[in-house]
């Protein structure tokens, strides 16, 4: 780099522009690209009525329908509860109201998976702990709740993923001006009116901003469904695109099968992300500014105390009680023995520390990819955005949309998309290695790394920059000690909203795994698919361990650079 | 600066770490379908009498091992050296393909050696006779099921498992034999007793241990590990016993040879038949002491009291198997 200091600033502004151009083209354009040309376009000539055809076949036609199903259920499910909390710690008097804000955060650091893991110990139909004890207490038939059910699919998804609506949420209705609900207050608007005609339209497009992210992510999640729902044969996208991949040999059909699912997926994700830039594009929403005045809270009276026992119980049931089952689990001699002294013991969580070589390389490979993965973006993702927030070159439209891609490619597209562009077909052949791995995490969290850092250099005034450039520094010079100071706190955060993530990443890996590239989210998966059940969910509570402490890390030094 | 200098350095830390797989000694890899129970302790047996090879394995369902055989193939480099799974038609398969490596192990030359594949030429040995009977959970099932039939009974009514037979060699094998012996008529009738096909042949053990199935069919060593860990099971063979091969078989152009071979010699030894013996299921060869706890026969006797089959049709009758069983478990 320090190469190009000598050179002119426009020689220079091309080289980013060129060097971000490529970066986003080579790790995400280029598979997106191989996958919609994999699927419309066979033996040199485009052909859509094999894709009809894969589309009608009844097994794609339904995990289409189930991921729609499971999508719609979930974002419904997940809207409720995350505006009715977000409400609720916002703008009454609910008891103890930054707690429990802190405590409905949580589930965010829960992996679905492993939730659903969780899940399936306490609720199987037979031998789930929780069916089990009221079959055996009250001589029930059947099971009180059967988790292997679209129902159960939605309630383990929306249990770990309404925080996306939640954070929104109360983002909206803090900011919101207060003098408006005031006023309208004041000319006479009942309680009703006013949350009907002044709150509810201010914070939709929040509401529907979270909603539309949950959509997003559940239409392409694949750890929850993998756990419960192939059990009956309920198959959405991203797990028929795994089943057939893996059982068919990797043969052209399945391939096949799989880029035309993944192409529905990208079109979908992309009508999503462009109904979401409709929806919050909308200029009267700007209503709600930046000032905090305090607003007025409703007063619960007599349902302080029991609303505040429901949220509670909420907690306990939803993340309490799901992580000390994980930890109890994986305690277990063998699955199904009771939670007594004597079966209990620590055996599992020495085995997969410091025994067994799949766990052992599994958490290694984990924690390097992450941070391998976390770099590399952290570094390009601020050039990237330097260049869309703050040059002024010619070709900037190009990144613009290039920059957009990434949000809009789930994870079981950019694992296929890797598959096909780096197998050796052009030249280069990273599979069954840890690199095809590390390619696919750079794509998967470039979106992360990107809103980071441009939301940090929005707010890094180009009049600085222009000081300094009229001061007489080089453009390379500005760069160093005006910008990367002042981004720092968003490469920092971009850092963390990667590694983090990626320490307990499934959908991707679960497709580029090899013998010696099993990351922790494989592990888990493929230990309770194997009948491992204790040793997995030992892995889960590992696993769980590292991710509390990332966090905790995480918030303190946070804490540190905005005190 | 300073910054770049840090993470020029922590870069270059991270890319040596993930680089620095390749080891300088000889190195192996064994694709299997073994449990960790089983291929764990051979690992390390191995390891033992071999320190200069370096030896790692995938343990995953032989299906999901031929798809990335498969994969690899197409990309150029398989990188398994050794194959040794449950499938016996894959074997099959591949030896017509011309993929697998002849080998003759002077092992196989013992005279307490057994060999249950007739037209045995070098490409593949069986390495362990899996034995598959029926799991059952003591706290559920109070009398051992004593033949095949028992399991249309009312004990076993909505809760008997048998995993995928797309998912696990031995669940095919055992669906093939099963068939063959009692005709397709066995499938149906299980099926009008609610029997449910799970996934990998690990979860139905697993599943049956927590209560989840009261019993389902269960590969010996995968079981036996569970009991022998405290699970409210026991294994029952009923007369007609299942057994499937295990082979074991080269890679063909694998860069490995040398190191191979050891490990086929050293799997077929008496030294490794006593451990997987003493894993709970059945060795190659006669001059190994097969614990008492387990109920299993003789290797010589189980096989005289096996379902025989000819693998090559079972080979080729697969996927049609695989689908019609699936159809009559699943009513379609």
């Amino acid at each position: 780099m320090s190469a190009l200091v000598k050179k002119n600033s426009l020689g220079m502004a091309h080289v980013i522009l060129g060097l971000s151009i490529a970066v986003l083209v080579i790790v995400v354009a280029v598979p997106v690209l191989l996958i919609f040309l994999n699927a419309f376009w066979a033996e040199g000539k485009f052909n859509i009525t094999d894709v009809i055809a894969v589309l009608r076949e009844p097994e794609t036609y339904q995990a289409l329908l189930n991921s729609l199903i499971i999508a719609s259920g979930t974002t419904l499910g997940s809207t409720a509860v995350g505006t009715f909390f977000a409400w609720l710690v916002t703008r009454t008097d609910l008891p103890f109201k930054k707690f429990m804000r802190g405590m409905f955060l949580v589930p965010f650091m829960l992996p679905s998976f492993i939730g659903a893991l969780a899940w399936k110990m306490l609720l199987s139909p037979r031998a789930g702990y929780i069916n089990r004890f009221f079959m055996d207490a009250f001589g029930l038939d059947g099971p009180i709740f059967n988790i292997y059910s679209y129902l159960g699919i939605v309630a383990v998804e929306v249990m770990y993923l309404f925080p996306f609506v939640f954070i929104q949420v109360c983002g909206a209705l803090e900011r919101m001006d207060p003098t408006l609900e005031e006023s309208a207050r004041i000319s006479g608007a009942g309680l009703f009116t006013i949350t009907r005609k002044i709150t509810i339209p201010l914070v939709l497009p929040s509401i529907l901003s979270g909603a539309l992210l949950i959509m997003l992510y559940s239409m392409a999640h694949f750890g929850t469904v993998a756990v419960l729902g192939i059990e009956n044969g309920i198959y959405n996208i991203p797990t028929l695109i795994y089943e057939r991949i893996h059982q068919s040999a990797g043969s052209f059909a399945s391939i096949r099968t799989g880029t035309v699912l993944a192409s529905v997926l990208v079109v979908s994700a992309a009508f999503i992300i462009w109904l979401q830039g409709k929806v919050l594009g909308r200029g009267r929403y700007q209503i709600i500014a930046g000032k905090s005045f305090r607003p007025v809270e409703l007063k619960l009276r007599a349902l302080r105390w029991p609303l505040l026992g429901f949220c509670l119980l909420y907690i306990g049931f939803t993340i309490v009680l799901p992580t000390a089952v994980i930890f109890l689990v994986g305690g277990l001699k063998t699955y199904g023995l009771p939670f007594a002294p004597e079966n209990l013991s620590l055996v599992n969580y020495r085995f997969i520390l410091f025994e067994y070589q799949v766990t052992k390389d599994a958490i290694l490979n984990s924690v390097t990819l992450g941070l391998a993965a976390a770099f590399i973006t952290m570094f390009a993702g601020v050039m990237i955005s330097y260049v869309i927030v703050k040059m002024r070159v010619r070709g900037k439209g190009i990144l613009e949309f290039l920059g957009m891609l990434p949000f809009s490619v789930p994870g079981s597209v950019i694992a296929l998309g890797v598959i096909l562009a780096w197998s050796g077909k052009y030249g280069v052949n990273l599979y069954n290695t840890v690199w095809i791995i590390l390619v696919a995490y750079i794509a998967r969290y470039m979106a992360f790394s990107l809103k980071a850092n441009s939301a940090a250099l929005e707010q890094v005034h180009d009049s600085l920059m222009e000081a300094a450039r009229a001061c007489g520094a080089s453009m390379w010079q500005t760069l160093r000690d005006i910008v990367l100071p002042l981004v720092r706190p968003g490469m920092l955060a971009a850092f963390f909203l990667i590694f983090l993530p990626s320490l307990r990443e499934l959908t991707v890996s679960i497709m580029l795994y090899a013998p010696t590239t099993r990351t922790i989210g494989v592990a888990i998966y493929t230990l309770n698919e194997d009948g491992e059940t204790v040793v997995s969910a030992a892995l889960a509570g590992i696993a769980l361990l590292l991710i509390i402490t990332g966090q905790t890390i995480i918030n303190r030094v946070s804490a540190k650079y905005q005190g | 600066m300073r910054i770049r200098f840090a993470a020029l350095i922590l870069a270059t830390v991270f890319f040596s770490g993930l680089a620095c797989d390749a080891a300088a000694e000889q190195s192996l890899i064994v694709y299997t379908s073994m449990k960790e129970s089983l291929i764990g302790r051979l690992r390390d047996g191995f390891a033992k009498k071999h320190s200069d090879i370096k030896m790692d394995y995938q343990s995953a369902g032989a299906g999901k091992l031929m798809a990335k055989i498969a994969a690899e193939g197409e990309s150029g480099k398989i990188l398994a050296d050794v194959l040794w799974t449950s499938e016996v038609p894959d074997f099959y398969d591949m030896k017509q393909k011309g993929k697998l490596e002849k080998y003759v192990s002077p092992v196989t030359g013992d005279s307490a050696f057994l060999n249950p594949f007739a037209d045995y030429d070098g490409h593949f040995a069986a390495a362990r006779l899996g034995t598959l009977g029926i799991a059952y959970n003591t706290r559920f099932i109070k009398t051992a099921p004593k033949a095949w039939q028992d399991l249309f009974g009312a004990a076993y009514k909505n809760a008997f498992g048998i995993a995928n037979p797309a998912l696990s060699g031995t669940a095919y094998m055992s669906v093939a034999l099963l068939g063959k012996q009692f005709g397709w008529e066995f499938f149906e009738k299980l099926a009008a007793n609610k029997a449910r096909i799970g996934k990998g042949s690990g979860q139905v053990i697993d599943d049956t241990a927590a209560g989840e199935l009261v019993a389902s069919l269960a590969v010996d060593y995968i079981a036996n590990d569970k009991i022998s860990k405290g699970a409210t099971m026991a294994l029952a063979y009923p007369p007609e016993m299942l057994i499937a091969p295990s082979p074991v078989a080269i890679i063909k152009g694998t860069p490995n040879l040398d190191a191979a071979q050891k490990f086929v010699d050293y799997l077929l030894s008496r030294e490794a038949q006593t451990i997987i013996a003493e894993e709970g299921t059945l060795p190659v060869r006669n001059d190994v002491a097969i614990p008492q706890k387990f109920g299993l026969p003789k290797p010589d006797e189980a096989l005289k009291r096996s379902i025989k089959i000819n693998y090559l049709e079972m080979m080729a009758q697969k996927e049609a198997t695989v689908k019609k069983f699936v159809d009559i478990l699943q009513k379609k």
